[in-house]
């Protein structure tokens, strides 16, 4: 799927969390093809697959109380080795750069960023309009 | 995702199968053995193909629930899927992992006599 | 039998602060990461399955190791904790462990074997317990033996703290002048003690003396004198007139000209004294030698001839960009996103489109194969904000170790030099490539890099 973009609008619903995640899990197995069975590719896929959920939770999250429905939009993009993911939403701005949870504490909430960070190679975060996008990409 | 509660020497068992994310978490946090801060439970990870940041924070918060944090909630046969989810988050320094039901049992029985 | 191998952090915090760009479990000894020693002791004891335990991560070892295949046995990883012991270890791995007989080699210590003992045949004629131990480590074996000890049977062992740097020095100097005869070390040779990894490029004038061990992907460059006692990492640049003696050279470090490095430990910018555990950071990360803050980058007559280059490529390809780009752009082809770069000085940063061009089509095809994509940052560099040669421009605001704007030798380009030496374009030895260069290259040889980082663009993406 070189250079191809696949988007998916989604309803901002927790449910839809597992349709966003399989996508990314098939969009992930395509690029790696035949290394899928290796434990390099069922480790990037499944690495694609969490960061994808998390993603989507957080907006789920953080969806507003509106008249009209909010959705997700997600958009994958695979260029020279590298799957990008771009998770919109029009949610109120927020900040990727979240303390890590001490996890002495006992903390529930606080790791879906802390995973995203970790299991992607480069995360960025920007506010176009009233858009928040999050853009998330793993090399090959 | 279903769970299975079994019970064996005292201890509850909870088998969980299928996806623990978002949406089915608040199924393992609404427990009656979760619930029970006395009770202590054996969570067997064996049959869970998927687990996010939600599933680790239900888990996590039962664990907060039992009079004994580190002991109350034990958890065992995790495969390596959710394993490296834990070790993300650093969230299995927190529990006791067998690999193993009836030793995480055993352990957990060991616990649970010792603070009577 | 099956073998366990059990950390703690605590044993291996001095690394995390030596050398934070390695796992602990991947501290390299003669090139050769810590834990594969183990494995390799663990198969010469005859172990069919080998799991890991350890209380902290083990994700970096877990994707260096995976699943053991390229051993030949089944590896597996699991969590401990801190406190426990080893009955505790074998109840948490009660179904690793099952009916067989266990090795457990707990603690972050170097195991001193010699490869032509028969190892396996001792393990199974042991009684149970303990069988070797140092301070910190201890090898221990469970279960009944399954031989009786034969007379004639002798398998020598020891154990050594791997403790601190001084330790870790003295272990990788001993395994280097043991070397073959003892371990199973990386790296090829016609001459004993002196081991080279792949793409090794020695120039002629470079001296070598044993015993050495280089990793792959090393340039020595003229009068370069390595060794004796030398260990060399892979992605490793030592320039001219230069001298590693008695020491260790991390993987990703480049030794800058007119160095001498004796007894020392040089990893990415820092320089370590394993006697007194000193050690000194350079201002660089890579760069381990005393930079100036690169004038001549900023020099003027770089700047007029990357500006003049830039302006023939604008004129070469106005043409083709001006009737591709708006083909494109109707057609959907062509999605331009404004992003926030590290600009050349520090704490400064520079909006920049990231272009996208999907090439499924043959316009798109040609666009991309011809560069087109980067046609606007060509004005850039006429303005003087960016180098049509230069590092990977990086993203304002990612979390990365290589990124912060205090790295001295950063010069955002239209092109990279890594592009230009067909090496990946990101990661630790893209980035040696790219300060090597900024270090040496001048305003003519820029021009001969341009022309291939566009060779090595368009070939790439003529065979998408």
């Amino acid at each position: 799927m070189n250079n191809s973009n696949i988007t998916l609008t989604l309803p901002a619903e927790r449910l839809f969390a597992r349709v966003a995640r399989q996508t990314a899990s098939s969009v992930a197995d395509l690029v790696i093809g035949d290394d899928r069975h290796e434990p390099a590719g069922r480790d990037f896929s499944h690495a694609f697959e969490l960061a994808v959920s998390e993603a989507f939770t957080n907006s789920v999250t953080h969806a507003r109380e509106s008249a009209t429905p909010q959705v997700v939009k997600l958009t994958f993009f695979f260029e020279q080795r590298q799957l990008v993911v771009s998770v919109h939403d029009a949610n109120d701005p927020f900040t990727i750069e979240t303390p890590v949870p001490d996890i002495e504490s006992y903390p529930e909430n606080g790791f879906g960023l802390l995973i995203i960070r970790k299991v992607m190679d480069h995360v960025t975060y920007r506010r176009e309009g009233n858009y928040n996008i999050i853009s998330m990409s793993k090399t090959l | 995702m279903t769970i299975t509660e079994t019970s064996k020497i005292g201890i509850a068992i909870l088998s969980l199968y299928g996806t623990l994310d978002a949406l089915s978490a608040p199924e393992l946090r609404n427990n009656r053995s979760i619930i029970d801060p006395e009770k202590t439970v054996v969570i067997d990870l064996q049959q869970v193909d998927f687990i996010d940041s939600s599933g680790i924070g239900a888990i996590v918060s039962a664990s907060r629930q039992k009079r004994q944090p580190s002991g109350g909630i034990v958890l065992a046969c995790m495969n390596d899927r959710v394993r490296k989810v834990f070790e993300i988050t650093n969230a299995q320094k927190l529990f006791h992992i067998f690999d193993d039901t009836t030793a995480a049992v055993d352990f957990a029985s060991s616990r649970q006599s010792a603070s009577a | 039998m099956k073998t366990i191998l059990a950390f703690r952090e605590s044993e291996y915090a001095w690394v995390h602060e030596k050398f934070p760009c390695v796992h602990p479990l991947l501290l390299p000894l003669c090139n050769k990461p810590f834990i594969e020693f183990l494995i390799d002791f663990a198969i010469l004891a005859g172990s069919s399955a080998v799991r890991i335990l350890c209380d902290g991560g083990l994700g970096e070892v877990e994707r260096y190791c995976e699943d053991g295949s390229r051993w030949g046995i089944d590896l597996s990883y699991a969590s401990i904790h801190p406190d426990d012991s080893i009955h505790a270890m074998l109840g948490k791995n009660r179904k690793f462990c099952g009916e067989e007989r266990v090795m457990i080699v707990s603690g972050f210590s170097f195991i001193r074997y010699d490869k032509r003992y028969d190892y396996k045949s001792f393990v199974s004629s042991m009684p149970p317990g303990e069988w070797s131990t140092c301070p910190g480590g201890r090898i221990t074996l469970t279960g009944v033996p399954t031989k009786a000890v034969p007379d004639w049977l002798i398998a020598d062992l020891s154990l050594m703290p791997l403790d601190s740097m001084t330790s870790y020095y003295q272990a990788s100097m001993e395994t280097l002048k043991t070397g073959e005869s003892r371990y199973v070390l990386p790296g090829y040779g016609d001459e004993p003690e002196c081991a080279f990894g792949r793409n090794v490029v020695i120039s002629k004038s470079v001296e070598i003396r044993k015993p050495v061990s280089i990793g792959n992907n090393v340039q020595l460059l003229g009068n370069a004198i390595i060794g004796p006692s030398a260990i060399i990492g892979s992605n490793v640049i030592i320039d001219r007139e230069s001298s590693v003696e008695s020491s260790i050279v991390f993987d990703n470090t480049y030794i800058g000209e007119h160095l001498e490095i004796i007894g020392r430990i040089a990893s990415g910018n820092r320089l370590n004294d394993p006697k007194s555990g000193a050690s000194i950071a350079m201002e660089d990360p890579h760069l381990l030698s005393g930079i100036k803050k690169n004038r001549h980058l900023r020099s003027l007559p770089r700047k007029i001839v990357h500006a003049c280059v830039a302006l023939v490529i604008i004129a070469a390809f106005f043409i083709p960009f001006i009737i591709l780009w708006p083909l494109l752009k109707l057609g959907g082809h062509w999605k331009s996103s404004p992003a926030s770069f590290l600009a050349e000085r520090t704490d400064e940063t520079m909006p920049l489109a990231k272009v996208e061009v999907d090439a499924s089509g043959a316009a798109a095809a040609i666009a991309v194969a011809l560069s087109l994509d980067r046609y606007f940052r060509l004005f850039r560099v006429v303005t003087g904000q960016l180098a049509l040669i230069g590092s990977t421009p990086l993203l304002a605001g990612e979390s990365r170790p290589d990124a912060p704007a205090y790295v001295p030798a950063y010069l955002p380009g239209v092109f990279s030099y890594a592009e230009a030496e067909e090496w990946a374009a990101t990661g630790g030895d893209a980035t040696i490539v790219e300060r090597f260069h900024l270090a040496h290259s001048n305003p003519l040889t820029d021009i001969g890099l341009v022309i291939k980082a566009f060779i090595n663009r368009f070939q790439e993406k003529s065979t998408i």
